[in-house]
């Protein structure tokens, strides 16, 4: 009798004790560094995950978006279900989706005015068979509410994140550091781009008239045919060129809080089209590599030819 | 066609003269007189002057015909509960299609009495009148010479009955009605020996298209105040009911009992209102819709539960409609076997067997290849449990349908919606929202003006070769103020939302112009766009473009139009 008993409580205490992600599994993110640093080696399904931007993207909510969109992506084709993204306003675009490899089949927006409305659907979400993933962008997430959702999760292993979006920077100042029930908590900023190293076996293209006003970081484009034509700079070097325009997107990802893990940070580049891990788009970029200082705009050479708007 | 008419009068029935007042063009007339008053020799459209020297001690009060006309409607609704077909008749009636109605409650006397009742409880007093016709209904409620406030006139003798009252029954225009006064044609029955082609002639084609109407020769349909709906059933309680928790057991079996009549027909509904008669004859309702048509009465009875607490039931509701006003086809479905697996649930869904199904039960299984009865739902869409799950999770499939519907019910059908890309230049029309349960949304691409289909953009395929788009798009783009150098360069600096950024990348541009193709293009140099990628200081990158071009008199402007990731 009193075997059984202690069994029957052993079994619930290590029920209890059991790691949030030994339930329903991870989902990696395939870049090594991410998943070592993370318990069980990847993101726990059926958790609340906390996704925040930095600075002016704290009101847009595009990196956050991006990072949730990679890996709800991953989730998605996994597990053949469909994602709920309950949203304020419907300013998620199709075509920049689609670059994250998140099917719009699969996605069902849902929009909601209130934030209570939208924990609501989520929740809801939460509880449905069919739905792989719940993302929520919410301003004020309670205590209360962010155990709710942790709960609805755990129980019926469907993974939910929340994007925090605040409307200024008052209330992103009042919300930021208030502690919630979330398994995990990440930030992700975005860093300067690095310029694209290209090789050019063609020779150098002159320079455009007036070449002399043009400052490295405004190295101007032309289309044809689709395909850009990049001027290189000429300060590149022989047979490299750095690229003039925009590099492969850079972020700075933090894992601010994580349970059953330790705070830790990377820097990640995103490379459409050629990424040795495909899964989640991103890879990681040595974060002790050498980075040139970014290319400073000369608009001071031509400051009396500015045209102004308006 | 037996055609109610009922006619009330609003004002409240009281011992002295009363009347409303209305000021028609400088004049004040009598609008409405009340029984006492109209005995005393009053009569709507007289002046009040004239009113108050027959009768000094009269109590009159502005009317309110705009009120009125909301009363009047409000009765109209409130006698739905009769027939779905119900209409005002401005400015003191309600016109009640009770065709196919009246057996429900035991005959057109006991409908007119239980109709009576519940308006005298109300303070209404009303006249009623059962006839073939709407016009001879109309007539009947308002001149019949009886004591009884209820008429009824025998099926095929409606001239009969109309025949010795005034012309005033005819719903004709006053002045038509005088004439024929005035040549001596008092009743209506005076008219019936009349040669047609005279009458035309003299009074206008009006006489005798309502004298048609009134006999039946001419149809005269009536407009209901609501749309009708496919199917409907009522729910009548003894005794007036006010616990939410009674108003959700009504919305169950109200489900329950539509649901069957569904599956006799094999549809679904689509969109349902669910209406409480209160006693005090306020209607209050419930509108949804569902993502898919559905014939399970569990998910439509919790559809309406969690919006019951919207619902009002005042001081009782003694009534309860539920009407189906779209169904779609739905095929029959099996939803449980006896004796497996979800037997349990089988008192209360409904079981109606796919022919095809019940062929397959009836075959003797022919050993291992005859499907095995827990596989039957996973045997349609493929073999193995695998792609039973991949049925069930897909869009439209039970758990997500149910959980559309209710997101939906709850804050609005629009609000849930799937984003498809759309072949368009246009960044605003490249991502459209279309409704979450359709599957196929995508209209055909529009024909050309001159009907030649427009030149199709290649997608999907030689996607890396696509410009990179931002994940969230503004719409409408929001302006910002920038200072740029040569004409086709992006800005080095803008202001957006109150904040300067500095641009140290930018890629562009990528002119983006109207598509001429399609109708309603301002060609308007403004709808000429250059978009720049271009990435500020701290690494956030903005899709900005330029409105119009320099050199063309107006300056450009700047709008951002998005953020990537």
């Amino acid at each position: 009798m009193s075997h059984d008993l202690s069994l029957t409580l052993r079994e619930q205490v290590r029920r209890i004790e059991r790691p949030i992600w030994a339930a329903h599994g991870v989902v990696p993110f395939g870049v090594a560094a991410i998943d070592s640093a993370l318990p069980g080696g990847g993101l726990a399904r059926g958790a609340l995950h906390e996704i925040l931007g930095a600075g002016g993207d704290e009101e847009d909510g595009a990196l956050a978006a991006a990072f949730a969109a990679s890996i709800v992506a991953g989730l998605a084709s996994a597990e053949d279900g469909i994602v709920l993204w309950c949203l304020a306003r419907l300013d998620l675009y199709e075509p920049g989706l689609a670059a994250h490899r998140l099917d719009p089949a699969r996605l069902v927006m849902v929009r909601a005015a209130r934030d209570t409305e939208i924990l609501w659907a989520m929740e809801e979400g939460l509880h449905t068979l069919g739905v792989t993933a719940v993302v929520g962008e919410i301003g004020t997430l309670s205590d209360v509410a962010s155990r709710r959702l942790q709960l609805a999760a755990e129980h019926s292993g469907a993974t939910a994140f929340v994007l925090r979006r605040w409307r200024n920077g008052g209330q992103a100042a009042r919300e930021r550091a208030l502690p919630n029930a979330a398994a995990t908590r990440w930030r992700v900023a975005a860093l300067s781009s690095q310029p694209i190293i290209a090789q050019f076996d063609a020779p150098i293209p002159p320079l455009p008239r007036g070449g002399e006003g043009w400052g490295e970081g405004m190295m101007p484009m032309t289309k044809r045919g689709g395909t850009p034509l990049t001027l290189p700079s000429p300060k590149g070097g022989r047979g490299f060129f750095l690229e003039p325009g925009i590099g492969h997107p850079r972020w700075r990802v933090e894992l601010l809080r994580c349970r059953g893990g330790e705070p830790a940070c990377w820097e990640v580049e995103i490379r459409e089209g050629k990424m040795a891990d495909a899964t989640n788009s991103i890879s990681l970029v040595g974060a002790l590599a050498d980075r040139p200082k970014a290319p400073v705009g000369s608009e001071a050479a031509a400051s009396e030819r500015i045209y102004r708007a308006g | 066609m037996r055609l109610p008419h009922r006619k009330g009068s609003i004002a409240p029935v009281e011992e002295a003269p009363f009347a409303t007042v209305i000021n028609a063009a400088g004049r004040r007339l009598l609008a409405a007189v009340s029984p006492a008053a109209a005995a005393a020799g009053l009569a709507p459209g007289m002046p009040l002057a004239d009113a108050l020297s027959f009768v000094p001690g009269l109590v009159t009060a502005a009317a309110e015909p705009a009120q009125d006309a909301a009363a009047l409607r409000r009765l109209a609704e409130w006698c739905g509960r009769y027939s779905p077909w119900t209409a005002p008749d401005a400015p003191d009636g309600v016109k009640i299609e009770i065709t196919g109605c009246a057996h429900l409650w035991g005959g057109e006397e006991a409908l007119a009495a239980d109709l009576i009742t519940r308006l005298a409880r109300q303070g209404i007093t009303g006249h009623i009148a059962i006839a073939d016709t709407l016009g001879a209904a109309w007539a009947c409620a308002r001149l019949a010479q009886t004591d009884r406030s209820t008429v009824i006139v025998p099926s095929a003798q409606t001239g009969i009955a109309l025949a010795p009252l005034p012309v005033e029954g005819l719903r004709l225009d006053p002045a038509t009605t005088q004439g024929l006064r005035r040549v001596g044609l008092k009743r209506i029955g005076d008219l019936y020996p009349m040669p047609r082609s005279a009458l035309v002639c003299r009074f206008g084609e009006a006489v005798v298209w309502r004298l048609d109407q009134a006999q039946g020769d001419l149809p005269e349909p009536l407009s209901p105040l609501d749309e009708t709906p496919t199917r409907r059933v009522r729910l009548s309680f003894a005794e007036p009911i006010t616990d939410p928790a009674d108003l959700a057991l009504a919305a169950e079996r109200l489900a329950a009992d539509l649901v069957t009549r569904l599956a006799r027909e094999g549809t679904g509904a689509r969109r349902l209102v669910l209406t409480f008669y209160r006693v005090d004859g306020r209607v209050e309702r419930l509108a949804l819709g569902t993502a898919r048509p559905s014939r399970d009465p569990r998910h439509l009875a919790a559809l309406f539960k969690e919006r019951l607490d919207t619902i009002d039931p005042g001081l009782g509701v003694e009534d309860a409609i539920l009407a189906a006003f779209a169904v779609d086809p739905l095929a029959p479905e099996q939803i449980d076997f006896p004796g497996h697996g979800l037997s349990k649930l089988k008192g209360s869904l409904l079981v109606v067997p796919a022919k095809a199904e019940i062929e397959e039960r009836l075959a003797p299984r022919s050993g291992p290849l005859g499907p095995s009865p827990d596989l039957v739902r996973g045997s349609r869409g493929g073999d193995g449990p695998k792609s039973k799950a991949r049925a069930e999770n897909e869009i439209g499939a039970g758990g997500v349908s149910t959980l559309l519907d209710r997101l939906g019910n709850r804050l609005g059908l629009a609000a849930v919606s799937r984003i498809e890309a759309c072949e368009s230049h246009i960044p605003e029309r490249a991502s459209v929202q279309v409704p979450a349960n359709s599957r196929h949304p995508l209209p055909p691409p529009p024909r050309g003006r001159e009907g030649f289909a427009h030149p199709r953009i290649k997608s999907g395929e030689q996607g890396a070769d696509k410009p990179p788009r931002p994940i969230r798009l503004f719409d409408p783009p929001e302006p910002v103020e920038a200072a740029w150098l040569l004409p086709d360069d992006p800005p080095f600096r803008f202001t957006w939302r109150r904040r300067a950024y500095r641009i140290r990348h930018a890629d562009g541009p990528e002119r983006i112009a109207e598509e001429w193709w399609r109708q309603g293009m301002s060609n308007a140099v403004d709808a000429i766009r250059d978009y720049y990628r271009v990435e500020d200081e701290e690494g956030r990158r903005f899709w900005l473009f330029r409105a119009g071009l320099s050199g063309s008199g107006h300056p450009p402007r700047w709008y951002v139009h998005g953020v990537f990731a």
